[in-house]
């Protein structure tokens, strides 16, 4: 069943397509991935998903519920959730603090925001760092801290927007682990990411969007045999 | 666990010091002091909820104060409405004039949000210079005749003597403080952080912006109002500059800027500092004592030269307090306070 259905939609900012007329469906409990070269919309899309813009043109379908024009909170509050390519940490304040403010969503009580965040902790592994705060966070924990908050706000469908970027091998490969954990549970995901083989790996499905169009869609092995795909990416083939 | 007892017992040694004070000390002059400190320490928690925890730095916090000190001494002077009455209407104001404010200020962030603020206080002194027949204008508002106040028939207090309004300024101060204390340990407290921290986070996290910055604007403006209302019925005399001036909304937020923002000890700090430190240059304290111990001659070019302005120099001292405060000790004295009890307890292991 589609939890998620991208219907038409098209962003313009001036005279400028960001997204134009992009459509697909986001099944409940699997991983689509979201590729395609710098520029090509990725994250507007995402900030059209979740409310940051309206989107220009067409509708954004979340559980059967239209969610054109939505404040990003009332987003979050009907399940989807999205984590930041630019990682924004609430700085000033200790990861459990930070995890506790998506739980505080859910519940007015601190004790059990508490419990809750302690949880998602734990799921990303970093019990150790509970009373850190998380402005001194190194790069990899950040993002993991990202996951975790997003994940206490007791999402349906998590966005996360390139968790990978600027990771090192080990720090990714955790990630990836982390991801297929949470199918697991049966979290529905939507990935963008630039890390070709990583994708592959955790993506049941695939949409690659270059200069703001859908360029095409399948499964990971559809997605790298087709030669447009290869061309958006490398250019065309000189003869 | 002995050490939260160890605060308890601090904190009721303390409270039971300030509440007995008026006992011992008679001192008019002494009690004025004490109740500039509670008023000032109750301004700074006020403004610390909104500016502190939530992050939107008012530079407009006369509008509340001056809203609740007009609002309660109009009423005491026109309608002869009792003071402990109109500060409701004081804060039945405050709230009306919060919600304007908030609904068109928080649109904006940042430096235009303080801009905005600036300009709404200003607004409010010109009104209050303007609008004659309702604030009487420039000339302010006389009125120091307090009714006594009575529980049923017994007089509770007559206002004759400092003694009162030294517990009422207390009372401000413990309501204040209580008020941030709940705030940091609930919900709003993490939602308003969130929100000083990475607007964008919060709001992906559920957080209704706009909603919560309005509900720390509300309680930030009524305490502030309630101080407001404090200093009128207490000097007896309101008028535009004294109230509603620019100086008042920088005061309030300075105490927090140099005592630490967003803590709960950092208004009560700041005002230890900043309100002895006026008090001391405003009344030529320094000059004196620097006749008394023998530095500087009074008749002498240098001692006439201090009398006549040294007592003007607080503003420049405070200017060069926050640049100081600034540049050393961003996050305030408690900041520093706190970072350096991290460092004791890195070493200690």
């Amino acid at each position: 069943m589609a939890i998620l259905e991208i219907k038409n939609v098209s962003k313009f900012f001036g005279g400028l397509a960001a997204n134009s007329d992009v459509s697909f469906d986001v099944h409940e409990g699997t991983i689509m991935g979201l590729i395609g070269p710098n520029g090509a919309g990725k994250t507007t899309l995402f900030n059209c998903i979740t409310g940051y813009y309206p989107p220009s043109k067409g509708e954004v379908i979340f559980n059967g519920r239209k969610l054109n024009g939505l404040d990003p909170d009332k987003v979050c509050m009907l399940g989807m959730v999205r984590t930041w390519q630019k990682v924004r940490p609430l700085a000033k304040l200790s990861v459990v603090d930070n995890v506790m403010v998506g739980a505080l969503a859910r519940t007015g009580s601190l004790k059990l925001a508490r419990e809750m965040a302690m949880e998602q902790i734990k799921v990303v592994r970093m019990e150790h760092r509970t009373n850190f705060l998380a402005g001194g966070l190194p790069i990899g924990e950040r993002k993991k801290l990202e996951v975790a908050r997003a994940l206490a706000t007791q999402p349906k469908i998590l966005l996360l927007d390139e968790v990978m970027g600027g990771l090192n091998p080990a720090e990714s490969e955790e990630i990836i682990q982390l991801i297929l954990d949470i199918k697991q549970r049966g979290l529905t995901q939507m990935v963008i990411e630039h890390d070709m083989k990583a994708i592959m790996r955790i993506s049941d499905r695939i949409v690659v969007l270059t200069s703001g169009e859908k360029l095409t869609e399948g499964s990971p092995q559809e997605v790298v045999s087709n030669p447009d795909v290869i061309s958006a990416y490398l250019g065309e083939p000189h003869a | 666990m002995n050490k939260t007892i160890l605060k308890s017992a601090f904190g009721i040694l303390l409270l039971t010091g300030l509440l007995i004070i008026p006992r011992f000390v008679e001192s008019p002059y002494a009690l004025h002091m004490m109740i500039l400190l509670f008023l000032s320490v109750a301004q700074g928690q006020s403004w610390n909820i909104l500016g502190g925890y939530a992050g939107q730095h008012s530079v407009g916090h006369a509008a509340y104060f001056g809203v609740g000190a007009y609002t309660t001494m109009m009423l005491m002077h026109s309608k002869n409405i009792v003071p402990w009455v109109g500060v409701w209407a004081g804060i039945a104001a405050v709230i009306v004039v919060a919600l304007i404010i908030g609904s068109i200020c928080f649109r904006l962030r940042g430096p235009y949000f303080v801009l905005a603020s600036i300009a709404v206080a200003e607004i409010m002194r010109l009104s209050a210079i303007n609008l004659t027949t309702l604030t009487n204008g420039a000339e302010g508002i006389l009125a120091t005749e307090l009714p006594a106040f009575k529980l049923g028939a017994t007089v509770v207090t007559d206002f004759v003597t400092k003694v009162p309004f030294y517990y009422i300024g207390l009372f401000l101060v413990l309501l204040t403080i209580g008020v941030t204390y709940w705030v940091q340990h609930s919900k709003l407290g993490y939602f308003f952080q969130a929100i000083r921290e990475d607007q964008d986070a919060a709001h992906s996290l559920g957080i209704n912006i706009a909603l919560y910055k309005n509900i720390a604007l509300v309680i930030s403006a009524v305490l502030t109002s309630l101080a407001g209302s404090f200093y009128g019925i207490y000097v007896g005399f309101v008028d535009p500059p004294t109230v509603l001036g620019l100086d008042v909304s920088v005061q309030i937020m300075l105490i927090c800027i140099i005592g630490g923002m967003g803590t709960l000890w950092g208004p009560v700090l700041g005002s230890l500092i900043l309100v002895p430190l006026s008090e001391a240059l405003r009344s030529n304290m320094v000059t004196d004592l620097l006749v008394k111990i023998g530095i500087v001659n009074a008749d002498s070019k240098v001692g006439i030269f201090l009398k006549e302005n040294l007592s003007h120099a607080h503003v420049l001292l405070y200017g060069i307090l926050v640049v100081l405060v600034i540049l050393f000790m961003p996050d305030g004295l408690m900041g520093f306070v706190k970072k350096l009890a991290l460092r004791r307890k890195r070493e200690a292991v």
